[in-house]
């Protein structure tokens, strides 16, 4: 079943198109990976995935069996978390709690259902240890895996990551790919993730998308590739 | 104590109360959103508007009340314009004020005098009006930040992230600007349009150094300015000291004892952190050397 798709998409930044002609569909339960050299709108495509920027032309569109309550529920890692630099004051529990916002609404009280996803999520991470140190005090692959935890306790249809293995070290980075490989094969979860290292993903990923530049200097869709079996031969 | 015989003193306490445990809550989500000089530019915007009611015989209050919500929504409405440039609005806006405010004076040079309890507050002459805006305010804020505590963290935290979780930021941020505003606006009476920001960003520094939570730094910016208002009143009271710039001293005060407090902690934790890792190197040392004869080095 057919999560997302976009049909001919151009979109660019003041007069300059940065993305000209990128059709694309993303299935429910599939792992993606987007690669591409810096500054290949590798983030503005995420962007226009899930709808927070308007193509200058073309069409993305979300298929609506897959909504809840109206919207697609997703689970967001940024690139980086200004709130990081500034200190905030809170503790990792209290941030991967916050994920579970969206669901409890205002006013619902925080209930075992809610306390059992976070603790779950963090152990997923491996941040349950570090549930009561101050977010300040992590590292930077720490606060990639307290976001990545945040996301997973919103219990997300889609989970968009944009670059989150930034600051893991390599047995942390394979622990990621192995578990985001089982959440969309045991629990239908569909993973779009920014990478730099399509080397060291591919064995997880289902599919591989490359932007990659035209003569004309903008950049435009795509080879991709299937990585896993499952999908048959490279398209 | 003797100073609140007098009526005007409670209602100095009264307006205290009432702008020290909501100013310091928006200077907490202020700082985290990096706006901290807002406050001072929605007083200038403020002044503006006052001045405006002079000129045109209006109220004065309503109308710096009125004026400081536009600001809000202006800086807002520029934030979004220049994305890049996250002080340039507060920079644009403030300054607009301040000309603004100037220019409107020059008009009515009679009444520059009276501007001078809106420059440098005067907590002991707040009028029924304006205790009655405070309490308004006070109450739109404890609702406000009490039903909203949960979007407001997600959008203080990350607003692209907030955004993407179905959380309606656009909104979300111009209610805020509008409420702080109205906040700003009615806390110019306690230390005026000159030392507004004092009551916002100081006690939210204090908090934003010591919590460890965000219910403890939204509890402990409360604490610092109720306590700076209440000390600023007493020691203005008893010293005969303008009450505006005494409680911006005090609360300057306490964000330095807390400052000075925490570094003395910290060094303490890395001089304990020392001689935990001295003891932890001697054990390995003196594990690592040849066993004598007779001796048993395991830890069983």
């Amino acid at each position: 079943m057919i999560l997302s798709r976009m049909e001919n998409v151009v979109f660019g930044y003041e007069d300059k198109p940065v993305i000209d002609g990128v059709s694309l569909d993303i299935d429910v339960g599939e792992f993606v990976g987007i690669t591409g050299p810096n500054g290949a709108a590798k983030t503005t495509l995420l962007k226009l995935l899930l709808g927070l920027l308007k193509p200058w032309s073309g069409s993305v569109s979300i298929n609506e069996e897959v909504l809840v309550e109206g919207r697609l529920n997703v689970g967001y890692v940024p690139q980086q978390v200004a709130a990081f630099n500034s200190g905030f004051p809170s503790r990792v529990l209290e941030l991967v709690k916050s994920g579970c916002y969206p669901r409890l609404g205002l006013f619902r009280r925080f209930g075992p259902e809610e306390k059992q996803l976070v603790e779950r999520s963090l152990k997923q991470v491996g941040m349950w240890e570090h549930r009561h140190r101050k977010i300040g005090e992590l590292s930077g692959g720490q606060k990639q895996r307290i976001c990545i935890a945040r996301a997973l306790a919103g219990q997300p249809g889609v989970l968009v990551l944009d670059e989150p293995t930034t600051g893991m070290d390599r047995q942390s980075r394979q622990g990621f790919y192995q578990l985001m490989r089982h959440m969309a094969d045991q629990h239908g979860l569909t993973v779009i993730m920014v990478t730099h290292g399509p080397e060291e993903t591919e064995t997880y990923l289902d599919r591989l998308v490359s932007l990659e530049q035209q003569e004309s200097e903008e950049w435009q869709c795509l080879t991709t590739r299937s990585c896993s079996v499952r999908y048959g031969p490279v398209c | 104590m003797a100073m609140f015989d007098y009526t005007f003193m409670q209602r100095a306490l009264w307006a205290g109360v009432l702008i020290g445990s909501i100013a310091p809550v928006i200077g907490v989500y202020l700082m985290l959103r990096r706006q901290a000089l807002m406050a001072d530019t929605l007083s200038h915007v403020s002044l503006a508007g006052v001045a405006l009611g002079a000129v045109m015989g209006w109220n004065p209050a309503m109308a710096g009340f009125g004026a400081a919500i536009l600001g809000g929504l202006l800086i807002e409405q520029l934030r979004r314009s220049y994305r890049a440039y996250s002080e340039m609005p507060v920079a644009i806006v403030m300054t607009s004020g301040l000309a603004l405010a100037v220019v409107l004076m020059g008009l009515r040079s009679s009444l520059s005098q009276s501007f001078s309890s809106y420059l440098f507050g005067s907590i002991v002459a707040v009028s029924d009006t304006q205790l009655g805006l405070m309490a308004g305010v006070a109450l739109v804020g404890a609702v406000y930040f009490t039903v909203l505590r949960r979007p407001l963290y997600s959008l203080t935290f990350d607003e692209e992230t907030a955004r993407i979780g179905g959380i309606p930021v656009r909104w979300l941020s111009l209610s805020f600007a509008v409420f702080t505003g109205m906040a700003v606006a009615a806390a110019i009476p306690v230390v005026g349009v000159l030392l507004v920001s004092s009551l916002i960003v100081l006690p939210a520094s204090l908090a934003l150094r010591l919590a460890r939570g965000f219910a403890a730094a939204i509890a402990i910016s409360i604490a610092a300015g109720l306590t700076g208002i209440f000390s600023g009143l007493t020691a203005s009271y008893y010293l005969d000291m303008p009450p505006g710039g005494t409680i911006a001293l005090i609360l300057l005060l306490l964000l330095l004892i807390g400052i000075s407090v925490q570094k003395v902690r910290s060094g303490l934790v890395r001089r304990n952190g020392r001689s935990v890792n001295r003891v932890a190197r001697s054990n390995a040392e003196f594990m690592k050397r040849p066993a004598k004869e007779g001796e048993n080095l395991s830890m069983e």
